[in-house]
């Protein structure tokens, strides 16, 4: 069967991914706390003192966030942010190639954003 | 008439999502002859006309990696990355791609055509765009029911929403 892939390469697609890991853990944080106590776009804006149209292009992804500006998303939603950056296991079994890059770098090392409620946080660990 | 494995070995392009160590492909995305030209010539050189640091290209990699991983798909309807259009006719969303295409099954995409955000919305490409998927649709020969009729995310995906 014939078949495609992206040109993205190992780096931009950990990057790309961790963005997207991020943003969708912000996603999941405000439905949970919209249904547990109603919090709003427009409560999250008012609490760290920008327009809800920034808020609202931030969490869906047409402007970027900064670290900054996850703490605060976080600090709002009365959720707190944490950043651990283990050590990725051997890839055996993985369609992922492997290309690693070199081992000077901090390149291969993975990202993973964690809440100690578990819920704001990197879903993966990546593999280059 | 063909089934949708035996159309997939002659006539679409099956995307590799490239997923992570662990990760099974539980949702499947199929590219027509058109699409896969695009995205390997097309989408590379595509940038963001948000001025976002991720690329198109990262987008659409990214937004794959979730939807093949069978993850959950959105956690709040006004962020989900899939929408119907009409007759069957979905698209696939991130900040500066549209893609459109149709179920063939649960949990399986086939992509016919995509464009920009920004030339869609502009150009107001939406009607012609899924005039195209529909005429490509209706011209395989594909076993029927040849798509998964209506407008329920829940009958098209698994695992779409959250909780």
């Amino acid at each position: 069967m014939p078949s495609f892939r992206t040109t993205v390469t190992p780096s931009r697609r950990a990057a790309a991914r961790f963005v997207q890991d991020v943003r969708r853990a912000i996603q999941k944080a405000l439905a949970e706390e919209e249904a547990k106590r109603g919090l709003t776009q427009s409560d999250i804006a008012r609490a760290i003192g920008v327009h809800r149209s920034v808020i609202n292009r931030e969490i869906r992804g047409y402007k970027d966030l900064t670290l900054g500006r996850v703490a605060e998303l976080a600090w709002a939603m009365g959720r707190m942010p944490e950043v651990d950056l283990p050590e990725k296991s051997a890839p055996h079994g993985s369609s992922v190639p492997l290309d690693p890059p070199p081992k000077d770098t901090m390149q291969d090392k993975p990202f993973e954003v964690r809440s100690s409620k578990g819920l704001v946080r990197g879903r993966r660990t990546r593999v280059g | 008439m063909a089934t949708l494995l035996e159309l997939a070995a002659h006539t679409l392009h099956r995307l590799d999502p490239v997923l992570d160590k662990g990760q099974r492909e539980a949702r499947t995305i199929y590219g027509s002859e058109g699409f896969r030209v695009w995205a390997e010539k097309t989408l590379p050189r595509l940038t963001s006309s948000w001025d976002i640091e991720v690329t198109p290209e990262e987008q659409f990699d990214a937004l794959a990696s979730i939807f093949c991983s069978g993850a959950v798909l959105t956690y709040k309807w006004q962020f989900s990355p899939i929408r119907h259009i009409a007759d069957g006719i979905w698209e696939l969303k991130t900040a500066d791609l549209r893609i459109f295409g149709w179920f063939a099954r649960k949990d399986c995409f086939i992509a016919v055509v995509a464009d920009t955000t920004e030339r869609v919305k502009r150009h107001r490409l939406y009607h012609g765009y899924a005039g195209a998927v529909a005429r490509y649709r209706a011209a395989l020969d594909l076993d029927e029911p040849k798509f998964i009729a209506g407008d329920d995310p829940n009958a098209v995906v698994s695992n779409y929403s959250y909780p």
